[in-house]
């Protein structure tokens, strides 16, 4: 089960911040000539992008996931329907 | 009245309000004096002795003087209405009761710490403080969560209460008054009729076909005649005195008080069950356990790195922060809430199921009881008595007594019914109709007729209303044949008698119908009616008579004969005066046709239930005011004396022999006798409770009952009662968990109660055995997955200590992972389902079986957690590498990176780095690491799924435990992404590659679990399970 959890992870994520990992290779190669004692640079806008709708996308996922059919989850469709309770014909006080 | 007492004070309602009282401070002396029996002597004396110790009067009654001055003296008659306990202590309970203690620990040394590093450094870092407000905050925000859940079901509480206010009818100065029942003094002559409640403790002086309804107080479903004469030396048994809140069934009768308010048998019960101290539950005692382990490993790693920090060269006043630190970190901050919620969770889901729980912590009490002590009347059985058995043409039959009539309940089969077409049944029938003055109350019909109220007796409404479903209208018969004269019951007599003309206008006879006590009922008669005919009575019929009677009386059953005769017409023309007092009419050779029997029937859910109880290791006691043998019958009806198993007695019955030949080990079952209980001595109890597995205890009183509850908690077990009467509420209160009925009990039993079935359906013990059991197992689960990740929460530290590196988590981070993500998974855990049959185990020893054991100490922190915590280191090196700084470059780096005047820090590549540079790349490897606990967390969870089975047995189900993991990825990703959160939580985006650090880690720590839990199932009892299964 962990797999799959991890798979669906991981093809959720693939996809979504591919473009930021690409360019950030096609960064790195590109920009070979330029100054070698500047900062790294790195597309921090994209990734937060990417990375906001990644968390938006699993938080919808999750919500959706306990709306539909939620009952499943709590135990209320396993009790037992019960009989009426015919008695107590001499009430009883304290 | 002038008491300044509002009138729910009074005395119809006080005694709900007795068992909110705390404890009062009370000697110990007079509790053992409350748990002796009742000290009332006055049914012993004459009435002229009564009258002079009360100055009073037998016609007079009190002065209103006297009346006055004893009211003075004694007080009103009321029940003390206990100090209750304020909301804010209630409230404080909460916030400083079982687990809070360790987080306002934790607060208060943060604060400590954060004062220390305030007077001695010029710019403290404030992380001390903010996880002080932030430890606070969380004790405060569950405090009041728990105290609005435990608000909401003493509401559910109050709504039981009764406001009626009582009056009285007393006698002063010779007339009749109508007062309060709170001004009724000892002296008062009071009278009481048919649907009264009895004002106070009274010595009947006249009673006319007077009957009290004695079932809270004593456990007997039959209404008792009252009558001047004393009985019995026990009050409780007499029959000259009623007892404060009972009720007069019917008749009338005039008495003296003798007690009022708390000193009336009512009240001495009252007044000793809201004075019973009551233990921790087990739930609490685990928690503390826990916090004992807890610290234990707080201090231990603490202390430890602390003289590690003073060898290593560090000062006093570092060591001591570092010593705090150390001890701050290991506090689960959400465990506290994780704890909170999974049982208010777990109380909802009982409620679903009618079991209201009053404290959250009875909750889990259920599933540990090893021992049910469960009264009878009203619990294990209706409380209504049921013709249950008929014996006509020499033959037994047996009635329908389950509760709705179908015959199809209670132990799944048909009861198979009798033939009634037999004349013998119409004749029979018609005498319990006819010889019978229970009626139905008026306005009825649309009801049920097993629903309907009736006026009468109890065993005769039992005739009636069997008679009404089998044959049709009682009245319509009854309209048919008039009668003419009637003798009521009577004790002398015992049997009951009338006269009736026939339903056939044109015979002039009259038809002479009794019933009563079957030995006095044959003694009348000469001949018996078989299969219609009538025959002479002979030796062998007489025989079979005796067996069929001795059978019925054997289950427990109250048997009445019936028989008739027509009267000849010479002798008793149309018109004939019947004298009913100076009898001038046959009263015997009549013809005997038949028995019923009655009994008080067990619910249809019981024998279920209790056989339940049974397989999941639940020892079932009962305990009742009622007499032993209609308590044995009902125990063996309900399975609590399983078939095949004998008494002592059944033993020396079967052998012939005397019973004190038959060696007691030889009987699993036993039923002891209240008076029996009295001369026993503490360790024949606990003999008798730990030797035998089936035991019924009657005529107990409530004191009794206390002592078996002690008895049973003394031999280790975890006691629940369940009862319903007021009986019962001493022991509700001392035992584990109490249980009460909610539609038939009374309000001091449910007062005294954690629990309430409010459908009164015995059958919800189970349910909350089952749930019980159940949030022990998962609460564990939680724990576990809660205390794995305090691992790489704590090792970041102490290696910053130990190697000087720079700081792999901070503390908001920690705080993200304990107040954030681990929450939801946490909770989710609650909701997972059993992973074998929990009631086919036996209840857990409180002894061995911990909530918290140092095996799971061992996996979570030992095993799982070091894990984790390589996975968040490893992403905490590989970010600072790709950054130029190798790990190498790194050990003893600490103090020239925090320094901050250091701007030209260089990196294993010879990089120079600003403090603010370094700054975010150390935030960002924060980020990381929390990232990685996250992942690790995901394998985590599943892996605390289950303590012994795979996850693939096991299965994903569990839709909250999959939500979960979804929003705490969500969560640590909004964390990493979201715009501004550099500036407020100092977290920074992460590249997706750093994501997957921690994904081998927490793969491996799948696979080690399960091959971990593989090797626990392989070999059963081995090295793994011990040293590994929590």
């Amino acid at each position: 089960m962990d797999l799959v959890v991890l798979v669906a992870f991981s093809s959720w994520l693939a996809p979504t911040l591919g473009s930021a990992f690409g360019r950030e290779v096609f960064a790195s190669v590109a920009d070979e000539d330029k100054d070698y004692d500047s900062a790294f640079h790195y597309d921090y806008e994209s990734l937060r992008i990417g990375g906001l709708v990644v968390a938006v996308l699993l938080f919808i996922m999750g919500i959706a996931l306990i709306v539909t059919r939620k009952c499943t989850c709590s135990n209320s469709d396993k009790s037992r329907p019960r009989g009426p309770d015919v008695e107590s014909a001499v009430p009883k006080d304290s | 009245m002038g008491y300044g007492r509002s009138d729910s004070y009074r005395v119809a309602t006080t005694q709900d309000k007795v068992d909110k009282s705390p404890k009062k401070k009370k000697g110990a002396k007079d509790m053992d004096d409350l748990k002796k029996e009742v000290p009332i002597t006055e049914h012993k004396m004459s009435i002229e002795e009564v009258c002079r110790k009360f100055q009073t009067d037998i016609v007079q009654g009190l002065t209103n003087a006297k009346a006055a001055e004893y009211l003075i003296r004694d007080g009103p008659n009321a029940l003390t209405p206990p100090p209750t306990t304020p909301e804010w202590v209630k409230f404080c309970r909460q916030l400083f009761g079982g687990f809070s203690v360790l987080l306002w620990t934790g607060a208060i040394l943060c604060f400590l710490a954060y004062a220390i590093q305030a007077a001695t450094e010029d710019d403290p870092a404030g992380d001390n403080l903010y996880l002080g407000i932030v430890l606070t905050a969380v004790v405060v925000i569950t405090g009041c969560f728990s105290y609005f859940q435990e608000a909401k079901s003493s509401k559910i509480m109050e709504s039981f209460k009764n406001m009626v206010p009582q009056q009285a009818l007393v006698i002063r100065e010779g007339e009749k008054v109508q007062i309060n029942a709170e001004e009724v003094v000892g002296g008062d002559l009071v009278e009481v009729k048919g649907g009264d409640r009895i004002p106070a403790d009274i010595r009947v002086v006249s009673a006319h076909g007077c009957k009290v309804d004695n079932s809270s107080l004593t456990g007997e479903s039959e209404p008792q005649s009252r009558s001047p004469d004393c009985t019995h030396d026990n009050p409780l048994e007499t029959r000259n005195v009623a007892f404060f809140s009972t009720n007069c069934v019917e008749g009338t009768a005039r008495g003296i008080v003798i007690c009022t308010g708390d000193r009336t048998v009512m009240g001495r019960i009252a007044t000793l069950t809201s004075g019973l101290e009551t233990g921790k539950t087990p739930i609490a005692k685990e928690i503390e356990h826990f916090i004992h382990i807890i610290t234990g490993v707080a201090v231990f790693l603490g202390v430890t790195f602390f003289i590690l920090a003073i060898v290593l060269g560090y000062s006093w006043l570092e060591a001591v922060i570092f010593l705090i630190g150390i001890i701050v970190a290991n506090v689960p901050e959400g465990l506290l809430a994780t704890v909170t919620v999974c049982l208010t969770l777990t109380a909802k889901r009982m409620a679903k199921k009618n079991c209201l729980v009053k404290n959250l912590e009875a909750v889990e009490t259920l599933g540990s009881t090893s021992t049910i002590c469960s009264d009878k009347t009203g619990t294990l059985t209706q409380n209504r008595m049921t013709v249950a058995h008929m014996w006509f043409d020499n033959q037994i039959h047996e009635a329908d007594t389950t509760e709705d009539q179908s015959g199809e309940r209670g132990r799944g089969r048909r009861v198979p019914l009798f033939d009634k077409s037999s004349v013998t049944w119409l004749s029979l029938a018609r005498i319990a109709g006819l010889c019978n003055r229970a009626q139905f109350k008026a306005g009825q019909d649309a009801l049920p007729i097993l629903k309907r109220d009736v006026a009468g007796d109890a065993s005769e409404s039992a005739l009636l209303k069997c008679i009404e479903l089998c044959c049709g209208s009682v009245r319509a018969s009854r309209d048919r044949n008039k009668k003419v004269a009637e003798i009521p019951f009577n004790s002398t007599n015992k049997y009951q008698l009338s006269v009736h003309e026939t339903e056939d206008v044109n015979d002039n006879r009259y038809l002479l119908v009794m019933k009563g006590a079957p030995e006095r009922i044959l003694d009348r008669c000469s001949t018996i009616l078989l299969q219609g005919k009538e025959q002479p009575m002979d030796e062998e019929l007489k025989e079979s008579f005796q067996n069929a009677y001795m059978e019925l009386g054997g289950l427990g059953e109250r048997v009445l004969g019936f028989c008739h005769v027509m009267l000849p017409e010479d002798q008793y023309p149309k018109g004939f005066a019947f004298d009913t007092e100076d009898v001038n009419f046959q009263t015997d050779n009549l013809c005997f046709v038949g028995l019923m029997s009655m009994i008080d029937p067990p619910r249809a859910a019981v024998p279920d239930a209790v056989g339940k109880c049974r397989s999941a290791g639940i020892k079932v006691i009962m305990v009742t005011g009622d007499h032993p043998i209609t308590a044995k019958a009902i125990a063996k009806g309900v399975g609590i004396i399983s078939e095949g198993n004998e008494t002592v007695e059944d033993i020396a019955a079967r052998l012939n022999i005397p019973v004190s030949q038959v060696n007691p080990r030889d009987a699993k079952a036993c039923v002891i006798h209240g008076t029996d209980l009295k001369d026993l001595s503490q360790d024949q109890m606990d003999d008798i409770l730990r030797n035998h597995t089936e035991i019924v205890f009657a005529r107990t009183s409530p004191q009794q009952k206390l002592i078996i509850v002690e008895g049973c908690q003394r031999l280790g077990a975890i006691v629940a009662v369940t009862g319903d009467g007021v009986n019962d509420s001493p022991a509700l209160k001392k035992a584990d968990i109490g249980v009460a009925m909610g539609i038939s009990g009374s309000d001091v039993s449910k007062q005294a109660a954690d629990m309430i079935l409010l459908d009164d359906n015995f059958a919800s013990i189970v349910t909350g055995v089952e749930e019980g059991r159940l949030i022990f197992d998962n609460l564990k689960k939680s724990i576990a997955y809660t205390l794995t990740s305090n691992i790489p929460e704590i090792t970041p530290f102490l290696l910053f200590i130990i190697v000087n590196i720079p700081l792999p988590l901070g503390t908001i981070t920690i705080l993200c992972i304990d107040l954030g993500t681990d929450m939801v998974p946490a909770i989710s855990l609650a909701y997972e389902t059993a992973e074998s049959d929990i009631m086919k185990r036996q209840p857990r020893n409180p002894f061995r079986d911990k909530l918290v054991n140092e095996r799971l100490i061992s996996i979570a922190y030992g095993q799982i957690g070091m894990i984790q915590a390589l996975g968040g280191f490893f992403a905490y090196f590989v970010i600072l590498a790709e950054n130029g700084f190798l790990p190498t470059r790194l050990v003893g780096i600490r103090l020239n990176w925090d320094d901050r005047s250091c701007n030209d820090l260089e990196d294993s590549y010879g990089q120079q780095w600003t403090y603010e540079q370094r700054k975010i790349v150390e935030f960002t490897c924060h980020t990381a690491f929390f990232v990685s606990i996250v992942v690790v967390q995901w394998a985590d969870v599943i892996i605390c799924k289950t303590r012994r089975n795979s996850v693939f047995q096991q299965g994903m189900r569990n839709k909250i435990l999959i939500f979960g993991l979804f929003e705490e990825t969500a969560l640590a990703a909004f964390l990493s992404y979201c715009p501004g959160m550099d500036v407020a939580l100092r977290m920074y985006p992460l590249k997706p590659s750093w994501w997957f650090c921690a994904f081998p880690y927490s793969f491996l720590i799948f696979v080690y679990d399960e091959v971990r839990k593989l090797l626990l199932r392989r070999n059963p009892g081995g090295w793994v399970e011990r040293e590994t299964y929590y």
